[in-house]
Parts: C-alpha cells; structure tokens; sequence
C-alpha cells in the first residue's frame, strides 16, 4: 500500500465524517461550506470551490494528498446525464 | 460584454476550455458537448470529462458523484482548473472523470457550467458560444 494511498483513505474517512456531521447537525462549523483535507486533517475552508482551490494550492502543493468536500450537499442523489453516447 | 463562438462540431454545440493552471503543470485544449440535459443547476460537478485529464491537469480529488442515464454508478470528481482566455475565465470548477467521454468529443460541458454564461448561437445556427 503506497504512502498516497494511506492519505487519501484518511482523507476520504475524514470527509465522510464532515459530510454525516453536516446531516446532522446543521449548526456544525462547516455547514454550507467548502472544506480542503491535507494528510486527514482539514487545512482549508472556503465560500466557493474556486477559493477552495486556491487554499489547498497553498497548504499542500502535492495534491495528491488532498482532498474535498461541499458539507451539506447530498451525495447520495444520482445526477442524471441524459443519452449522449 | 465578451462573447466567443465555436462551429459546431458534428452538428452539435461545443465549448473549447484549457484545463490546467496557466502557470506551471499541463494544460490541455479540449472540445466539450455543451449540453443543458447534463446534470441540474445544483449538481455536484459542472463538467463531465476523461478521468485521465483530469489527473494530468492537477486535477484535486473530491467527493465523488452518482449518476445516472448514459452514465451509471458511483465516478470520481476533481477539481480542474478550467480556462477561456477570451471571456478571462479562469476558475477551478469541478468535474466528474469517466472512463470515456461522448463519441467524438472530449467531454460534457453540463448545464450548471454554461448556466454560468449568457449561452447560445447568437442569431447563427452553424455556431455557439458563451457570453459574460
């Protein structure tokens, strides 16, 4: 198992945590916003994915080890791409 | 207010973007199916593209998306720098990476990506284009 692998399950672990806290509790911190994960621990907050972006840039240039999340969007609704192919 | 039109290609409106940062990384010019069928207003990603191009433009890994229709199942999304030198768009927007995009283009742009822009053929229908 790489290095980069590890990062990104704490990662993905750690969004998932911020999602289900934003379920739950609407009054969390992060509620409504857009949050930047580096080495499993959150290192940016931001409005708008653009500034979000941004932020991660500057606080882990290896973006391989980042990761982000919208807290309060449902990712559980299927998006639907009509026939295109 | 700047505006810029493409052909049409296969008969059907495109958008031309840059994807990667204008400073330092690979940038790419790719030919997106601008299609207002594709995901709603407050979908999770605004772009469909190749998983591929989205990793050789620094793509930053989100959340991932579930789709449905042409597309079935659980994608990853990532946050790709996306560029229109002559609108001076220049935003990280999110998309989704699949395995392949459309026959004969190189990915979607969906419906909350144009609904940015004012969208249309402008009064020419061999043409499309964004205006901001």
């Amino acid at each position: 198992m790489s290095t980069s692998k590890t990062v990104q399950e704490l990662n993905r672990e750690l969004a998932k945590k911020l999602i289900e806290e934003g379920r739950t509790n609407p009054q969390s911190v992060y509620a409504g916003k857009f949050v930047g994960i580096a080495n499993g621990q959150v290192v940016a907050v931001a409005d708008n994915w653009d500034e979000l972006a941004r932020r991660l840039r500057q606080a882990e240039p290896d973006l391989s080890k980042t990761f982000g999340v919208e807290v309060g969007r449902d990712y559980d609704v299927v998006e639907e791409i009509w026939g295109l192919r | 207010m700047p505006r810029v039109l493409w052909p049409l290609l296969n008969d059907r409106p495109i958008i031309q973007v840059i994807l990667g940062l204008a400073q330092g990384g690979q940038q790419v010019a790719r030919n997106l199916r601008a299609d207002t069928g594709a995901g709603t207003a407050q979908s999770g990603f605004e772009l469909l593209l190749d998983e591929h191009d989205c990793l050789l433009c620094g793509g930053i890994p989100l959340q991932g998306a579930l789709l449905g229709g042409a597309y079935t199942g659980s994608y990853p999304v990532y946050l790709v720098q996306v560029r229109i030198p002559l609108l001076g768009f220049d935003q990280a927007v999110p998309a989704v990476g699949v395995p392949a995009g459309p026959a004969g283009f190189d990915g979607i742009a969906c419906f909350q990506f144009l609904n940015r822009f004012t969208y249309g053929n402008f009064a020419d229908p061999g043409q499309f284009g964004l205006e901001m």
